[in-house]
């Protein structure tokens, strides 16, 4: 049981500022765990990585181990990957294809769906009050599941807000990912990265959607590279897609600023919209006639016109149309998050077109790259400087205080470089954390 | 072994009509020593100019992965990125090399695996150990190099290096020196 009360929890976030503790201490961990990412709808999954009957791909909710499924009946289940008998995890790699789901301790058998179909010596429990058509002796399924475009989500909470109502304007980053598609159709390929950060979840959340950063953090990568392509690019080269990719890191702040942010109820968020560090790229041969074939010229437009850059969908995970990508937080401790990344194809479109994203995630999401890593360090020079007793316990949130435009529904809109979107957060958050227990 | 290392490209191929002899074994594992030495007393530009311009220096983010086009990879670089790399490294505002990085490199059983005795392409296996270190932490990275090496007279380059880096789909923090 917490030792914080809700008002001690809501007494955290100031209109301006929050207490560095959501950061550093770890019974807060606990009961964001608890209380955020046991409760919101938490991404799995695309249901395109399991396609087949029987194929399974084992993740987590929160820190709860769970395996996405699917059924013969085409259904995609979660289910807690615990054995209902003495508790084991069932799935023991990260994904395959089983048509039965066998415990690697007593043998207990389980469907896809969860149901429990055999236990060996069966007869010892004769009366017992376990086993087959006891509801309790399966793997039990996480109470809420459901998709959008194949994107499968999952909630521990068995109340709460449809998925649809709660991605309020989130959805419509996943309606024009899907879209860029000439069929529609989108598909998980190219594999995953996995980077360790020694820093709390919420910063690399917060970061996706700060503006000021990118100029001083990455000046070291986008401006490295502006100028080794400006020495060896000749006059008529075509311009690769990596400089294409890391010269906006370093444009200015006006860009930033001009690119403009928005929020929408429960905690999600986009920069730009119109424009954004993506929307400069050459186009991709044969890509807009795909579009056209499939959508006519002016719909074809519309979908390339929506320039987002990054959509935060509170707090599980983030998502770049342009480059067909997501990032996926998982937290771990107070002070370790492990940031997947994992690369969309757009089904029907050139290949260049993944090749691209591929290239983008080489470059600016892998444990390696020249980005990263600067990202890394900020993150880490906070997690440690806040554990400085100056004095000073908030951290400020301060910029465009107060000079967000509100629409009626909560629909907040800012400049680009507005803390907004970490006020926005926190007001989220309150609302998660100081509302039970 | 598939090694993924296209080796149509960019070879500098010797036509002297003679078969070549392959090269002493000493002498390879020399140059991959040799290279080993540059990476730790971070002599980046001497490092990049062991390697042709168009030559692939590649970190697979898979075990086996067989291509770098169509899957992630942990470095996917041809000149033009290692060139960025190499001055980033000096740059003074690179934070995440501040304090710098330190590595240790240990190169060990190499086998030359094909000699093409038309070009004097060698394909060259080995297996590494990196030690870095940064800040009060070290890191133990090891796996297996494969090297597609050009002989020309006395004259060693390398035209691809892949390096298969034994837990690269697990998740790591940052690899801030080339492996």
């Amino acid at each position: 049981m917490s030792h914080y009360s809700n008002e001690q929890l809501a007494g955290l976030i100031r209109e301006d500022s929050v207490h560095k503790k959501v950061y550093t201490d770890p019974d807060i961990f606990d009961l964001e765990m608890e209380r955020i990412w046991n409760r919101s709808w938490i991404y799995v999954g695309h249901d395109s990585q399991v396609q087949q009957p029987g194929d399974y791909f084992a993740t987590s909710v929160g820190r709860q181990p769970v395996v996405m499924t699917r059924h013969k009946d085409s259904r995609v289940h979660v289910l807690f990957n615990r054995c209902s008998h003495k508790g084991a995890q069932v799935i023991g790699d990260s994904r395959g294809n089983a048509q039965q789901l066998r415990c690697s301790y007593h043998g207990y058998v389980f469907d896809t769906d969860g149901t429990l179909l055999h236990i060996p010596r069966e007869e010892g429990y004769n009366g017992a009050g376990f086993g087959k058509g006891n509801p309790e002796s399966n793997m039990q399924q996480v109470p809420r599941v459901d998709s959008y475009h194949g994107l499968v989500f999952a909630s521990l909470a068995p109340e709460g807000p449809d998925l649809k109502t709660w991605l309020s304007g989130a959805a419509v980053s996943i309606d024009n990912l899907v879209e860029r598609s000439p069929e529609g159709r989108i598909e998980i390929a190219g594999g995953c990265f996995r980077y360790l950060h020694d820093s709390n979840w919420k910063m690399f959340v917060e970061n996706l959607n700060d503006a000021m950063h990118p100029m001083v953090v990455h000046q070291s990568s986008s401006g490295t590279a502006k100028r080794v392509f400006d020495e060896r690019l000749k006059e008529g080269d075509p311009v690769p897609f990596e400089l294409e990719m890391l010269a906006p890191f370093t444009n200015n702040y006006d860009f930033f600023e001009k690119m403009g942010l928005t929020a929408w109820n429960y905690g999600h968020s986009v920069t730009g919209g119109k424009f954004s560090i993506h929307s400069a790229y050459s186009p991709i041969p044969g890509y807009m006639d795909a579009l056209t074939d499939k959508y006519g010229e002016q719909k074809a437009r519309e979908i390339l016109a929506v320039n987002r850059h990054n959509t935060v969908v509170y707090p599980s995970f983030t998502l770049k149309g342009a480059i067909t990508s997501i990032r996926v937080v998982k937290p771990v401790a107070v002070d370790r998050t492990v940031i997947e990344s994992w690369v969309f194809r757009q089904v029907g479109a050139p290949e260049e077109l993944f090749q691209r994203s591929i290239t983008y995630c080489n470059l600016i999401n892998s444990h390696a790259n020249l980005v990263g890593p600067d990202d890394y360090e900020a993150y880490h020079r906070l997690q440690s400087g806040l554990q400085i007793q100056d004095g000073n316990e908030w951290v400020s949130q301060h910029r465009f205080l107060g000079k967000e435009e509100v629409e009626e529904d909560g629909t907040k809109h800012s400049a680009g470089t507005s803390d907004m979107v970490f006020r926005h957060q926190f007001q989220t958050w309150k609302d998660y954390m100081a509302s039970a227990g | 072994m598939q090694t993924g290392i296209n080796s149509e490209q960019d070879s500098t191929p010797v036509q002297t009509g003679q078969p070549l002899n392959p090269p002493d074994p000493g002498t390879l594992e020399q140059f991959l020593f040799h290279e080993a030495r540059l990476l730790d007393e971070q002599r980046w530009e001497e490092w990049n100019d062991l390697y042709l311009e168009d030559a692939e220096y590649w970190i697979p983010a898979t075990p086996g992965q067989p291509d770098p086009k169509n899957h992630i990879s942990l470095i996917y670089e041809t000149g033009l990125l290692r060139a960025v790399r190499v001055k980033r490294y000096k740059h003074p505002n690179a934070f995440s090399l501040q304090p710098g990085p330190r590595s240790v490199h240990l190169v060990s059983n190499v086998i030359l695996d094909n000699f093409d005795e038309t070009t004097g392409e060698c394909l060259v296996t080995s297996r590494f150990i990196m030690l870095q270190y940064r800040r009060e932490k070290q890191d133990v990275f090891a796996g297996s190099y494969t090297h597609r090496l050009v002989v020309s007279g006395d004259e060693i380059r390398i035209a691809a290096k892949r390096v298969d880096l034994l837990n690269c789909d697990a998740p790591l923090e940052n690899i801030l020196i080339y492996l």
